[in-house]
């Protein structure tokens, strides 16, 4: 590792930059952002600096349950973001819908337009919780420094062979 | 009881040749008029009873016919609203948004949600659905439901 990069991943370490995606939420997660952002939590102090643009954000906040409208929004905003990025999925409805959950206009949860890597729970989560959920994406961005990517926490998918049932013969 | 500057025989005088005119409220009156006599009610709701401002277009499924309401206020603070009602099997209203420029955007809306087609407006396009919602699907209509073996846009499966 040349001494460039390892002077980029301490400096990603210290001092990550977040944007908040609201992909159709009631605001009231986008209003715990808010009071993370302001004096009362002031996550600046530990280098965690909200950013206007997705382009220079290593971690993206989305709240609420995707809205068809949203989605590929969500997804082209996603793909902006330069590599490493990170995702925290913000609620009750951004894991799975809440209350929205099976309406025409949702697709119910931000794991199904883009892969997310921290779940924060609560409607709507705390402000600790979700510098919690900060800290565990710096947890994971650690980590992936050192298994020199992400894909060691990818899923395997194991291929389970199908065994057709032996049915029993019939006795005439 | 308030009193509002503008009087409800005020009303009666400007509009009663166009429908049944009821105080429902003391700062609301109800006129039920027709389809064909809704642009000519907005004129002389605008010129004779200085109504200035739209405050919205109620669209109203009321299960056998569609109900369009103009809700018109001005400085007077009374709101003059105008009721028309439209069959189901061909909904089609005049468009108003010549008259009164807001009334484009709201019938945007209903068009998009509820399938009310306006004749001669400018751009009736998409407002509130995502761009792929297919055509024909009128989520605030009471007799729609979801088909589940239908895709209504959102996330293709191959993006995921």
């Amino acid at each position: 590792m040349t001494l460039s990069q390892r002077l980029a991943n301490w400096a990603r370490v210290k001092s990550p930059w977040i944007t908040v995606f609201n992909s159709g939420a009631c605001n009231g997660c986008d209003i715990e952002v808010i009071a993370t952002l302001t004096p009362r939590f002031d996550v600046e102090r530990f280098g965690i600096l909200a950013q206007g643009s997705p382009r220079h954000a290593d971690i993206l906040i989305v709240t609420g349950p995707v809205t068809k409208k949203q989605a590929t929004r969500l997804r082209r905003i996603w793909e902006q973001m330069p590599e490493p990025k990170y995702v925290i999925a913000m609620g009750a409805c951004g894991a799975s819908g809440g209350v929205f959950k099976g309406l025409y206009h949702v697709v119910d949860g931000v794991e199904n337009v883009i892969p997310v890597d921290a779940f924060v729970a609560g409607c709507p989560p705390r402000p600790d919780e979700i510098i919690d959920g900060v800290v565990a994406c710096l947890g994971l961005l650690k980590e992936d420094l050192a298994h020199g990517g992400r894909e060691w926490r990818q899923k395997k998918t194991v291929v389970i062979p199908r065994v057709e049932p032996k049915l029993p013969e019939v006795v005439a | 009881m308030m009193e509002t500057s503008l009087k409800v025989e005020t009303v009666k005088d400007a509009l009663g040749d166009l429908g049944t005119v009821d105080a429902v409220r003391w700062n609301r009156v109800k006129v039920t008029t027709t389809v064909e006599k809704v642009r000519e009610a907005i004129l002389r709701t605008q010129s004779i009873l200085a109504c200035d401002h739209l405050v919205q277009i109620a669209a109203v499924d009321n299960g056998k016919t569609f109900e369009l309401i103009y809700h018109l206020s001005g400085p007077h603070k009374m709101v003059v609203a105008l009721a028309i009602e439209l069959p189901r099997d061909k909904p089609e209203a005049p468009t108003t948004s010549d008259l009164l420029p807001p009334a484009g955007i709201y019938e945007r809306q209903i068009h998009d949600l509820l399938g009310i087609t306006f004749r001669g407006h400018p751009a009736l396009n998409r407002i509130i659905l995502n761009e792929d919602w297919p055509a024909n699907e009128f989520p605030l209509r009471k007799d729609w439901k979801m088909d589940p073996n239908r895709f209504y846009g959102g996330v293709h499966e191959e993006a995921k």
